[in-house]
């Protein structure tokens, strides 16, 4: 494992910046990075240094974010199946990187009845589910054991490589809102990947309700729908310290 | 086909109530060449339901089939059709169909079933459970006695919130024939509800992980299906706006695309406006809202947003708000419909029926919503409500019903349009209580048998709308002529056919539906001016041909017949043209088997001769031209007595239909006298063991002579 | 002007009439050259460039494929971007500010073409927009006038009037029509 000891703390300054990180980062805040993780940081030449295996800690932000509004979601599905029709040759909502069918009938609450229910049966309310491509720390390539989601360069979507992927589901009980897809076939996770820019499922609305903007942080929009199950490997947690320090660590500067 | 072929998902479920068993079997091994939906449906009946079984009888089976399109995202599909001994045709049950949109069939394909055959009949209230594999028959006495919306969230709760349920609710557990199967809210089946009751079948859940795969290039499966959306117009293929718009040359006050910018969905949070271009792909669905269209433009305030079936970007299904239901109704403030199912509470009212408009309208709609589809009472295309109106205001009731049932019913609300009527009436219907529930809940015939009506005192008044056999009309003589009144005669209830009239009413000049006309069935005289009709000839038998095998195609594909064909469309670049080849290009790609516009529909006409054969054989009759294909009186008159084939009448002559059925017979190759096909037609639509055995039975022309 | 230079022009010319369409308005062969000029066409070495870019323009008006020519009410002719602009809807921008000529050429056109009569409250509505009171005072007036006595009315059963042009639609058609029109919504 190699680590960046004679960096200087302007390094470290830049590295955060271009990784989004809004702390400062101290002198001992080391940057452990993997080669396939370098993207905006690639710039920084520090590719070469480092060998392969490195855990990776930190993605650069997506540049581009699907935002669905509730409000104007029919229900009709068709982003689900353009998703896999277009990407994956099949018509398979239980594939689909954008969520509907689950929340379809009843909202996200499941068939609890009662006045406050969503979906057709309650007050026709449909709240998309849609990857929001988050921020570091990336649950989803945090639990990954093998590295395999990692930031696309054109769009800085978080993508699982499926030659990486060895089918733990790790990523799918990480994420706060269940958006990792499983290919039973492949026997491969999978999600959202921002289709190279243009969106499939953006396209397919017939209700405008879906828009790709720029992205922005909504991780911290709401609630999460489901309890994460935080799963680091050791070797990643230990990395986490480089720049997140116990605390009651003093810090020089 | 190979196993990695696609469209198809491969496996047909077959379950058998009285003994328990479940197996699969091979959809193209045994039903390629029906194809799906009523195809499956009509060879099951054919091979396993012998003439004379009553709808109620064990013997009887239920064939819930989706399509080989359903499941993906091809426009406009969803539809499960449910083919069975239909009740509620009379005076002897035949094969009929039910169909239902909303989310089953698309979710049966993804559990991997391409059509369920439901047989025998269970010992107790039983419900079936399908997750993908998994298969179950379970206990379903709990939920015996509830509605369809509480037994859809209680099998949610079993199954998981995704899942899909088709139940019937108390009339269909009263084995009514005017019961009906819903599903995903307010998508009803008609008639077959008490089938399903009498197999002590509450309910079908499904929920599905698989998929249905696309075998051709999925690039060029994107273009086309782009394509199709292109074409597309508003609700029944209407391919110009009701309103006049910088962005079409043509508008037409009567289309169904009346989602004029400026217009806003007013009960949502917030509201929705209409805004943009409206061709514009990603504004599809605010070009239909149904609630508007039939009940006036109080409706788009209530108007939450569309909804429908799976992958229909048109959301014909308006959910309405309207808050003051609930106080003064106790029902639910949110409902959803199309078309007459929209206005089942509004078309009981001989006050409310003939116009629109009005909030009591609009009320009325959301009481009758609520109860026939949570009790799942059918209304037979309006027929329901046209008897019961019939009935009272004929003076029928006030004579045959005793006098104390007759003081029970609360007939001054009926009087004064109050809603509050239909919570006493629907329910005394779907439970089948006193002389009315029961004799209404049986069908128009029963009208005729239990009170001894002669049926002519219906089929000679045109406010019936009565066509034949217990059902009405359906798109007939008013809409499109001989054409109309051909299709008419040739099902065991109402026709359930739009090929034609959404054609006809699609709005264009019909100069341009003339060109259009020429250009798919050959000559411009294919169709008239509305009201302006001319003597039957040829080429209006194709284009009723054309209505009729591709209605049946729908019904196999799993697309929607209120939508398709695609003739016409908004595209003045196209010279307002369609594709009349699309459903032959989407099942191409989808299964891998290039098959051309008229391979598929000689598969069509396979279909739709295999439902002339079972009519044939279960009637016991070959002689259809004067059994079957039945017209009603009231076509050949005119209220203020304009003759036929004159400007300003829909009046049609008894000569000149006699004529328009022979040119249709020969189109359909069939013998003129009795209107049906011979062996030789059967062998060449690859249905001679049909052709066999009909022989043998001495239902054919040739051996009837 | 050499080809380049004509290329350009035209497709300002273009572009003019299109952006204008695209706000719903109609506009003038001059209206266009000002546009133009504004934009630096018309130094043209030579010839006096105001004559030369009016022919061109004009010519370039009636060659493009797009672009349609409408007699307005104003006597004097103005174009619009088809694509963007529909004949049917320039035509009735043209005539928002005379009323009567609004409906009654609107009713003409759609006895004509489709053939159909219109139900009245259509001119209540969008785009027409206009009151009650003032269908009927230009009912009134086109009844009495000369240039369009061929508009008139059917009343439904149910008490909807339609307008129709008995030049053609005969009033039997047009009742009927009228009455069938009323009963699509009572046909689902």
């Amino acid at each position: 494992m190699h680590t960046i000891r004679n960096a200087s703390a302007n390094w470290i300054a830049q590295a955060a910046k271009t990784s989004g990180l809004e702390a400062e980062l101290t002198r001992r805040g080391f940057l452990k990075l993997s080669v396939c993780a370098l993207s905006g940081l690639a710039m920084l030449g520090l590719g070469e240094a480092f060998g392969e295996n490195t855990p990776l800690v930190i993605l650069d932000n997506a540049k581009g974010i699907i935002l669905a509004d509730p409000t104007r979601c029919v229900g009709c599905q068709r982003c689900e199946l353009a998703c896999t029709e277009f990407n994956d040759g099949r018509a398979q909502p239980s594939l689909a990187r954008i969520k509907i069918a689950r929340a379809v009938n009843f909202g996200l609450t499941g068939p609890i009845g009662g006045g406050a229910m969503h979906g057709d049966w309650g007050d026709g309310l449909l709240v998309q589910g849609v990857c929001r491509q988050c921020p570091h720390p990336v649950p989803c390539a945090t639990a990954c054991p093998q590295n395999a989601i990692t930031s696309d360069p054109e769009t800085g979507a978080r993508v699982v490589d499926p030659a990486l992927c060895v089918g733990c589901r790790l990523c799918q009980q990480a994420c706060p809102w269940g958006m990792l897809s499983f290919d039973e076939e492949a026997g491969v996770a999978t999600k959202c990947f921002l289709c190279h820019g243009t969106p499939k499922c953006v396209e397919a609305c017939p209700a405008a309700a879906l828009r790709y903007v720029p992205w922005r942080d909504i991780t911290r929009d709401g609630s999460p729908d489901r309890a994460p199950l935080s799963v680091i490997a050791p070797e990643k947690a230990k990395a986490c310290l480089d720049c997140h320090l116990p605390t009651g660590t003093k810090t020089t500067r | 086909m190979a196993v990695r072929s696609g469209g198809f998902v491969g496996k047909v479920l077959r379950v058998d109530l009285s003994t328990g068993k479940i197996g699969t079997e091979d959809t193209i091994e045994r039903y390629a060449a029906m194809l799906g939906g009523a195809g499956i449906g009509y060879r099951v009946l054919w091979d396993e339901v012998p003439a004379g079984t009553g709808p109620f009888d064990p013997a009887n089976k239920l064939v819930f089939a989706a399509g080989v399109l359903v499941g993906t995202s091809v426009p406009c599909n969803g539809r499960t059709t449910v083919t069975t001994i239909f009740p509620t045709c009379w005076p002897k049950p035949l094969v009929g169909s039910g169909h239902m949109g909303g989310h089953f069939a698309a979710t049966l394909k993804y559990a991997g079933y391409d059509a369920l055959i439901v047989e025998g009949k269970a010992d107790r209230p039983v419900w079936l459970m399908i997750r993908d594999a998994r298969v179950e028959i379970r206990d379903a006495g709990h939920l015996w006695g509830t509605g369809i919306r509480r037994t859809t969230l209680e099998l949610s709760q079993e199954m998981g919130p995704d899942c899909v349920v088709a139940a019937i609710g108390q009339a269909g557990e009263n084995q009514a024939p005017m019961g009906m199967v819903v599903n995903s809210v307010s998508h009803s089946a008609g008639g077959v509800g008490g089938v399903m009751g009498a197999k002590n079948l509450k309910a079908v859940a499904v929920t599905g992980s698989g998929a249905v795969r696309i075998a051709g290039d999925k690039g060029e499966w994107e273009r086309l299906i782009k394509f199709h959306l292109s074409i597309l117009g508003g609700n029944n293929q209407h391919v110009v706006p009701s309103f006049p718009t910088p962005e079409a040359e043509y508008y037409n006050p009567a289309s169904r695309w009346v989602g004029q910018p400026g217009k806003r969905w007013g009960a949502a949070k917030p509201p929705v406006e209409i805004t943009g271009n409206i061709h514009d792909l990603n504004r599809i669905a605010y070009r239909t809202n149904s609630a508007a269209y039939f009940l006036g433009e109080e409706a788009w305030k209530y108007t939450v947003r569309g909804n429908g079936c799976t992958a229909c970007p048109i959301r014909c299904h308006t959910m309405l708000r309207v808050p003051s239901v609930t106080a003064k109704y106790g029902i639910p403030d949110t409902a959803q419909n199309t078309c007459v199912a929209l206005q089942f509470g509004r078309l009981f009212f001989e006050r409310l029926a003939g116009r629109k408009g009005g909030e009591a309208a609009i009320e009325a709609c959301m009481v009758g919503m609520h109860l026939a589809d949570d009790l799942g009472l059918w209304s037979n295309y309006g027929q329901l409500q046209r008897d019961l109106r019939k009935l009272y205001e004929g003076g029928y009731l006030k004579s045959r019903l005793g006098s104390q049932e007759y003081a029970s019913i609360p007939w001054d609300k009926y009087e004064k349009a109050d809603p509050a009527f239909l919570l006493d009436l629907i329910p005394r219907i779907a439970n089948r209580q006193g002389e009315l529930g029961e004799v209404l809940s049986r069908g128009t015939g029963a009208i005729f048998d239990h009170w001894s009506i002669p049926e002519a005192q219906w089929a000679e008044d045109r406010t019936t709308t009565y066509w034949k056999m217990g059902h009405p009309k359906h798109h007939a003589n008013e809409d499109d002529g001989q054409c109309g009144v051909i299709i008419n005669t040739q099902y065991n209830r109402d026709a359930q056919c739009h090929s034609h009239t959404n054609f006809v009413r699609n709005g264009l000049p019909l100069e341009i539906q003339k060109n259009l006309a020429a250009a798919i069935w050959g000559s411009p005289d294919a169709l008239d001016a509305p009201g302006d009709y001319t003597p039957a000839n040829v080429h209006k038998a194709r284009r009723a041909k054309w209505s009729l095998t591709r209605k049946e195609l729908h019904d196999a594909l799993g697309v929607c017949n209120w939508m398709g064909p695609w003739a016409a469309s908004p595209l003045r670049a196209r010279g307002y043209a369609g594709d009349d080849s699309l459903e032959s290009k989407f099942l191409s790609l989808a299964t891998g088997q290039a098959m051309d516009r008229e391979a598929l529909d000689r598969i069509g006409e396979r279909i739709f001769t295999l439902h002339r054969a079972l009519t044939i054989r279960d009637m016991g009759h070959v002689d259809m031209r004067a059994k079957h294909d039945l017209v009603p009186p009231w076509i050949f008159e005119d209220p203020n007595g304009a003759a036929p084939f004159t400007k300003g009448t829909i009046r049609m002559d008894p000569a000149d239909i006699a004529r328009a059925m022979e040119f249709f017979y020969a189109v359909m190759g069939w013998d003129k006298d009795t209107g049906a096909p011979g062996k030789a037609r059967y062998a060449a639509l690859g249905l001679a063991d049909v052709g066999e055995k009909l022989a043998a039975a001495k239902l054919t022309p040739e051996e009837r002579k | 002007m050499n080809a380049i230079d004509e290329d350009g022009l035209a497709r300002a010319i273009g572009d003019t009439v299109r952006s204008a369409s695209a706000k719903a308005q109609l506009i003038t062969a001059d209206a266009v050259v000002e546009q133009l000029r504004q934009r630096g066409f018309g130094k043209c070495p030579g010839t006096s460039p105001e004559a030369g870019l009016c022919l061109s323009v004009a010519a370039m008006l009636s060659a493009l494929p797009d672009i349609a020519p409408l007699a307005s009410v104003s006597g004097s002719i103005v174009y619009h971007d088809t694509t963007v602009l529909s004949r049917t809807y320039a035509r009735i921008l043209d005539r928002k500010s005379a009323s009567a000529m609004l409906l009654a050429e609107e009713v003409r056109s759609n006895s004509r073409n489709y053939p159909r009569p219109v139900p009245r409250e259509l001119f209540e509505k969008p785009p027409f927009d206009l009151a009650p009171e003032t269908i009927t005072a230009v009912l009134k007036a086109l009844a009495s006038g000369q240039e369009f006595r061929d508009i008139a009315s059917v009343t439904t059963s149910a008490g909807a009037v339609y307008l129709f042009s008995d030049l053609y639609l005969e009033r039997g058609y047009a009742a009927f029509l009228a009455e069938q029109d009323a009963s699509f919504a009572m046909n689902p």
